[in-house]
């Protein structure tokens, strides 16, 4: 799970161009939207895009991510659990 | 007193050819979206509201043979001219002047992208390449119609395009500027926004429900319409019996979000309660309200906040007809405008389909089933785009009750304030007015600034550099505003951010259309540069995008200059923001532009092959209704022809000049568009030999480069010379010693002698 979530700090930064942010600026159980890491709703789209990319995860209803993306920790845990890739 | 009204109009969409075949469809009270048949998507699964035609079919409606290059957004749109045109009997009995504004932000992408590989790799479909901008698009359409044109240009404001193209053909004729004007839009279904608006998550894989609290998204359609509006003067000394009249109008910007409209609605109630004030009409004086009302969950539940605030608990019977239709983005606001007219002729109020149960928290409900025999007065249509880009618009019955049409002359003095560029000069500073950069190769890079110290990174992240710039020139330029606020932005760009259409457009050919990124699609969009300003500086006010090839900054120009010469605003950000790419360098290249090996500017001056030099442009420019020391220079006069004679162009320079009481004695140098290309500057010759000669003649272009905008640095030298008062020799294209007693300029341009420009500026 470490591993998993080292390499998901990793593509975020990447896809959403935090260009600043290194893995160890980002605390994997703060929340990823609104007061934690600032993200937005296109950040959501974006990390939709990246699930099904990389790990091979369809959302049909991007609500489906608000549970999801809470923190880097949920994201791993749905990850591990639903990845096809 | 200047009273618009509606003489004819064409419309093709879902529902068919014609407004006879759109009305029956209304009637009929069934959708027209439905399975995809002619675009080629792996996305089937999407409904769409695609036109029942071929494009062999729309060839043979407007009787033009395969040979002609047409992009499917150009056929829609001919065969829309085509009806508004013939129904309006312009061709029998011409108004004296008539402009023809088109939108489109599709333009010609659904060519390019089937041959974008063959653009890069061979040249198999190179015709294509200078069918792919939306100035293209218009000039296409115009087709066998463009005699009728005295001035022609383009909007891309994504799904306001059309709404935006009534209201400038609106604010021409009443400042006076023509006669009339045939306004609207055109769109064809594209992979690429087909895609784009899937990557956004707001397509419904069922055909789409407004205002329903089940909603889940809308469908994309296709189609074009056009109105031909005209002075009632006009139309009764033609003996052209109106339709209606098109009494008031607005726009407003929702600085809320790129793509997202703010919970209550704040643009849309701007733009509304805009077109209500100028139609002088009362919120109870509107008998239905068209709505935009796409069908996805944020547009609907904002637009319905947004009408509950405009007529509190008596909201006039609504619908959306997006279910029939589908969305027809940069068309939209052209189709519902001759829809509107249609309910107002007819007694009419098409329904809203696939309504069953209201918003949680919304007051009203939307009209279910069709009605008939309803007296209707007055018909409000809202378009909304991307950026909220948000418009209304008033039609209303012939027999006036009362409504005060306001007339816009007056306004005072309009001044440059201040311009900031980034180009291949250094930026933000007028360094190259005594040292400047000479560039001999043909493909030129900007000088950037350190864009950190203006934007966040949280905020810079999603900017390509296009945007960065202009983010920076529009806050170097605003600068200067001394505690005013900005209440209008126009941008001229002629392709938007092609650096992100082109990562979306290779992301979409390499990924067969999956797993694409919506940040590329979004910055695609051309208004995403003005929409971004205007978040920026927060700003409510007019915002508007104007793409239209050579002089898509001239026709950004001519908006705030029409506007301020109104009085209707007081500061303005005009822009021309273009950017080069290798790759849309190459495809360029292809088709002429640029010249091969050393292109400095002694080669230039011999202007005897094809191609120029190119070059990026971002500029932002300040104009300002009050002289302070700070003001550069006066704009005196400025006007904007399509394809003219030289009689034509000679008696548009008189007028200009008396208007602005500055004889051509008086003009102690003209900015020409010289550029080193053959066929430009042959042109360009010709115009001075004729108008202006011996007039002492200064360029740009050898510093600036060459793009879609590199006019706005026609304008910048000008003005900048004139607040210097000299013109240093680098700067005159015959050399010699510097001018130094400058009084007024005139700046000069043209694009493929069809569309010109002349700007009078005074110190």
């Amino acid at each position: 799970m470490e591993e998993l979530i080292l390499e998901l700090k990793k593509e975020i930064i990447e896809v959403l161009n935090l260009e600043e942010m290194t893995p160890a600026d980002i605390d994997e159980n703060a929340p990823l939207f609104g007061e934690g890491l600032g993200l937005d709703s296109i950040d959501a789209l974006e990390l939709i895009v990246l699930m099904e990319k990389n790990y091979g995860i369809k959302l049909a209803n991007a609500n489906e991510g608000k549970e999801i993306f809470q923190s880097i920790k949920c994201m791993a845990d749905y990850i591990a659990a639903h990845r096809t890739k | 007193m200047v009273e618009i009204v509606v003489t004819g109009m064409g419309i093709v969409s879902a529902l068919g050819v014609g407004t006879d075949a759109t009305l029956r469809g209304l009637q009929s009270g069934k959708t027209s979206v439905g399975r995809i048949k002619y675009l080629q998507t792996r996305h089937v699964d999407l409904p769409v509201g695609e036109v029942p035609c071929s494009d062999s079919e729309l060839r043979r409606l407007i009787e033009v043979s395969d040979d002609v290059k047409l992009t499917r957004t150009g056929l829609l749109g001919r065969v829309a001219l085509k009806e508004a045109i013939v129904s309006s009997g312009i061709e029998n009995s011409r108004p004296e002047r008539v402009a023809f504004v088109s939108g489109t932000t599709v333009g010609g992408m659904e060519k390019s992208e089937q041959y974008y590989r063959d653009f890069l790799n061979n040249n198999n479909h190179n015709e294509y390449i200078a069918l792919h901008d939306c100035g293209a698009c218009t000039e296409t359409i115009a087709g066998q119609y463009r005699g009728n044109f005295a001035m022609m240009t383009t909007i891309s404001t994504a799904c306001s395009s059309a709404a935006n193209a009534v209201i400038l053909g609106a604010r021409m004729i009443r400042t006076g500027e023509c006669d009339a004007a045939v306004v609207g839009g055109t769109e064809c279904l594209s992979k690429f926004h087909l895609n784009g608006f899937n990557t956004l998550m707001i397509l419904d894989n069922e055909v789409c429900r407004p205002f329903d609290k089940s909603r889940k998204g809308l469908n994309l359609g296709e189609g074009a319409a056009y109105l031909v509006l005209e002075t009632l003067e006009s139309a009764n000394r033609r003996g052209v019996k109106p339709l209606c009249r098109l009494s008031g109008y607005g726009n407003a910007c929702d600085a809320f979000h790129q793509t997202a409209s703010s919970p209550n609605g704040d643009g849309a109630f701007l733009a509304m309660n805009a077109a209500l004030q100028d139609a002088g009409l009362r919120p109870s004086d509107i008998d239905y309200v068209n709505a935009h009302g796409t069908g996805t969950p944020n547009n609907d539940e904002s637009e319905s906040h947004a009408m509950m605030r405009i007529f509190g608990d008596s909201v006039p019977p609504m619908s959306s007809t997006k279910a029939y239709t589908g969305h027809t983005t940069s068309a939209a606001g052209a189709i519902e405008s001759v829809i509107s007219v249609l309910a107002l002729r007819n007694n009419f109020i098409p329904g809203n389909l696939n309504f069953e149960q209201k918003i949680e928290g919304v007051s009203f409900a939307p009209q279910k089933e069709n009605l008939a025999d309803v007296q209707l007065h007055h018909v409000l249509t809202n378009s909304f785009g991307f950026g909220g880009n948000d418009s209304s618009c008033i039609f209303s019955r012939l027999e006036g009750n009362g409504w005060q049409v306001k007339n816009d002359v007056g306004g005072s003095g309009i001044y440059i304030q201040s311009i900031k560029q980034i180009s291949m000069q250094k930026p933000l500073c007028e360094d190259w007015f005594a040292h400047p950069i000479y560039s001999t190769t043909p493909y030129n890079e900007s000088l950037d600034p350190d864009f950190k110290s203006y934007i966040p990174p949280m905020t810079a992240r999603r900017m390509g550099r296009l945007l960065k710039r202009a983010i920076v020139t529009s806050e170097e330029a605003v600068k200067d505003l001394g505690g005013e606020s900005l209440d209008g932005i126009i941008t001229g760009t002629g392709l938007g951010c092609i650096e992100n259409t082109e990562k979306f457009l290779n992301a979409m050919i390499d990924n067969d259309e999956e797993c694409l990124q919506p940040t590329f699609f979004m910055q695609s969009t051309h208004n995403t540069v003005s929409s971004q300003i205007a978040l920026h500086f927060h700003c409510h006010g007019y915002n508007i995008t104007y793409s239209h090839r050579g002089t898509s900054f001239d026709s950004s120009m001519y908006d705030a200059y029409l506007q301020m010469k109104s009085g209707a605003l007081h500061h303005i950000l005009v822009g021309g923001h273009d950017e080069m790419t290798p790759d849309y360098f190459k495809l360029l290249g292809k088709v002429g532009y640029w010249k091969h090996g050393n292109c400095g500017a002694d080669v230039l001056k011999k202007h005897d092959t094809q191609g120029s030099l190119s070059g990026s442009c971002s500029l932002s420019m300040l104009l300002s209704d009050k002289r302070t020391p700070e003001t550069l220079c006066r704009i005196s006069g400025m006007k904007m022809l399509y394809a003219p004679s030289d009689e034509q162009l000679s008696v548009c320079l008189k007028s200009m000049l008396e208007n602005g009481h500055i004889p051509l004695s008086d003009i102690d140098a003209i900015v020409m568009n010289y550029s080193g290309d053959k066929d430009n500057d042959d042109v360009s010759h010709h115009v001075y030999e004729r108008l202006f000669a011996p007039i002492p003649v200064m360029w740009y272009k050898h510093l600036f480069g060459e793009s879609f905008c590199s006019s706005a640095f026609g304008v910048y030298v000008g003005a900048v010379a004139l607040s210097r008062g000299m013109v240093p020799t680098n700067l005159l294209y015959e050399g010699g010693s510097p001018i130094d007693h400058l009084r007024n300029i005139i700046v000069f341009n043209h694009f493929h002698n069809q569309d010109y420009s002349l700007v009078l500026l005074s110190c």
